[in-house]
């Protein structure tokens, strides 16, 4: 089988497989750190404001944003997208890596599937508060009813979206889920509290380690790996089919779906980036998590960020080469130098120019100013998200009908609420599972290791 | 039913494929290996397969049928209702049928796997070397009980001669 050997060492400090079950699974026996107790209780506040704005729009209607008829998507819609970009890293890398046989996936995998849930699960809220009724929700559902029985419009990409999303958070908890059983089954058999012993054996379904399990578990892992690899791709389009099928001129575009598959990979490796720095730093995982890793990102990031800006140069370019006015009039005029320029060029700032940075060693090697550059990249994927959605409804084909829109304080809450869900998500996973893959990782060990015992035999 | 096993328990893939070597030159029948990861010279050498592929297949194939069937059942018979001027029975209905077909093969892959593990939430185990999970391998070989004194002692010598950390013998 094709293997290469260009990554040289993956884990460094001659670590033994002993080294790498105590290394994970201590922050999980250690005294909860004091780090955590704050920004749990930072999120926490978020969420609780975030609950708010979710009971004020259920208890008394949309009209608590600031939609109007034709600005009909706001914020809602804005952070449901850049949520589920953000959920694309998790299966990205640990799909993508896997079918992709590249070993450097495997200290940064579980990480980035934990991420994708709790992402994906922030994204699902707010079509669902969309709805205004949200105990008319089951509706979306084909279910056997008695108005005729009348079903779901299945050409409708709103409903195509639900069916994606829910496909997408199970076949990633799934994924998930089963990737973390060995692990499960170590700390059940390393620990010494009942407790602990008690949950992880609950946990790890009965894992043995023989090799007949490992073998269905490795073709298990392969086949859930290999059918959500197609998942991916088709979630995220689906999603910018909710655009493009529309005739809103900016949205009517076949550019679509390459363009937003490949915008979630990038923001979703942005947000990998941001945490994995966070948690090298927090757990002194600088052995698992090298600067090699990150190197290999920040790479993957700059080539994203190129194809992004041939995207926004495509859609510019085919506004003029269509010769169609309205497109012409949303990307030059409303877009490049209208009432959005400052969107606009946020967006082609973070995404495209700063990205190419990377390019120099000497910014990549620096961990603080990548952990900058990570921040600004899931900043300017918002702000494409806001330019996509805001500013094609404002000023569309009728100028009669033109609208400005600005988010009300209960948008703001909603979003902020689900920044709390995500961080309280991604804290309890630092918490109570192994942040690295174990077994995994031990997989890769000796073959790319430095470790003198296994080289000198 | 003499369940009695010897087990050679190493603390290196490489010896411990050097080992299932040795033992399968000289006709000693292992009966299972614990590791900490997989192993695929282990499956190599005892033959094993898994037709996990297969079911997959077959839940997928049974996945789009039915979703099909189902679209189609609801728009073109049960309530033939136009949308847009599109035909009853849309060429756009590909799309959930890939991405429910996905969803079918998924979650049946998923059970599968655990129905043929015979694995759920809670179950006991007794691991025979509580260690193959963390940094240790095991070898296990079934005493048949037409093994003799002599048989049993080859097996010990060997596992000794290939370098493993301990052997024991359990019930």
């Amino acid at each position: 089988m094709y293997n290469t050997r260009v990554r040289g060492v993956l884990i460094h400090g001659n670590k033994t497989f002993t080294d790498v079950s105590r290394d994970i699974i201590k922050p999980m026996d250690d005294k909860t750190p004091l780090w955590w107790w704050i920004s749990a209780f930072i999120a926490s506040g978020a969420l609780f404001w975030g609950m708010w704005g979710f009971y004020n729009t259920i208890s008394t209607g949309i009209g608590e944003w600031g939609l109007n008829n034709n600005v009909a998507w706001g914020w809602a819609i804005i952070n449901f997208v850049w949520w589920i970009g953000i959920g694309h890293a998790g299966t990205a890398f640990s799909i993508f890596l896997l079918i992709l046989r590249q070993n450097w996936r495997t200290s940064i995998n579980r990480a980035a599937e934990a991420m994708t849930i709790f992402a994906v699960m922030a994204a699902g809220l707010f079509p669902l508060i969309h709805m205004g009724r949200i105990w008319d929700g089951f509706f979306i559902i084909p279910y056997w009813n008695t108005r005729g029985p009348l079903w779901d419009n299945f050409n409708s990409p709103l409903f195509w979206d639900v069916v994606a999303i829910s496909t997408y958070l199970m076949a990633s908890f799934v994924f998930w889920y089963i990737g973390m059983i060995p692990d499960f089954a170590t700390i059940r058999e390393r620990t010494a509290s009942k407790i602990k012993k008690k949950v992880y054996g609950v946990l790890s379904f009965g894992w043995i380690g023989n090799a007949r399990g490992w073998l269905r578990f490795e073709t298990a892992a392969l086949l859930l790996g290999g059918m959500a690899a197609p998942l991916v791709v088709s979630v995220h389009s689906i999603v910018s089919m909710d655009f493009a099928v529309s005739i809103v001129p900016g949205w009517h575009t076949t550019i679509f779906p390459p363009y937003f598959v490949i915008g979630a990979i990038f923001s979703g490796f942005g947000m990998v980036l941001t945490l994995m720095i966070v948690m090298r730093k927090l757990y002194k995982f600088k052995d698992y998590v090298t600067d090699g890793h990150l190197d290999a990102i920040t790479r993957i990031l700059t080539f994203i960020s190129l194809i992004m800006a041939t995207a926004y140069t495509t859609e510019l370019f085919m506004a003029w080469y269509s010769g169609n006015e309205y497109e012409m009039f949303t990307f030059m005029k409303n877009r490049v130098t209208g009432d959005y320029k400052f969107a606009f060029w946020t967006m082609i700032t973070c995404n495209a120019i700063i990205p190419q940075l990377f390019w120099f060693k000497k910014i990549r090697k620096n961990i603080t100013i990548v952990f900058i550059m990570s921040l600004f990249i899931n900043v300017g994927m918002w702000f494409e998200r806001y330019v996509i959605v805001v500013t094609s409804l404002s000023k569309d084909f009728l100028p009669a009908t033109w609208a400005t829109y600005q988010p009300t304080i209960t948008e703001i809450s909603i979003f902020v609420g689900t920044l709390g869900l995500f961080i309280l998500g991604v804290l309890s996973f630092f918490r109570f599972v192994p942040t690295i893959a174990i077994s995994e990782v031990k997989g890769v060990l000796k073959e790319t290791t430095t470790l003198k015992s296994f080289t000198d035999e | 039913m003499n369940n009695k096993t010897i087990i050679g328990i190493y603390e290196d893939e490489d010896v411990l494929l050097k080992a299932m070597d040795e033992l399968l030159e000289n006709d000693i029948k292992i009966n299972d290996v614990y590791s900490p990861i997989p192993l695929h010279g282990v499956f190599e050498k005892l033959n094993l397969t898994t037709r996990l592929p297969y079911a997959t297949f077959i839940y997928g194939v049974i996945g789009a049928i039915s979703v099909f069937a189902f679209l189609y059942w609801t728009s073109v018979v049960s309530y033939p209702l136009k949308f847009g001027g599109k035909p009853l029975n849309t060429l756009s209905f590909i799309i959930i049928i890939f991405v429910l077909t996905i969803f079918v093969g998924t979650l049946f892959t998923f059970l599968t796997y655990f129905i043929r593990e015979k694995m759920y939430p809670g179950k006991k185990v007794i691991l025979p070397v509580p260690r193959t999970t963390n940094d240790q391998f095991a070898i296990i070989i079934l005493i048949e009980h037409n093994m003799s004194a002599a048989d049993i002692k080859k097996v010990n010598v060997i596992l000794e001669k290939t370098g493993a950390v301990e052997i024991k013998e359990s019930e």
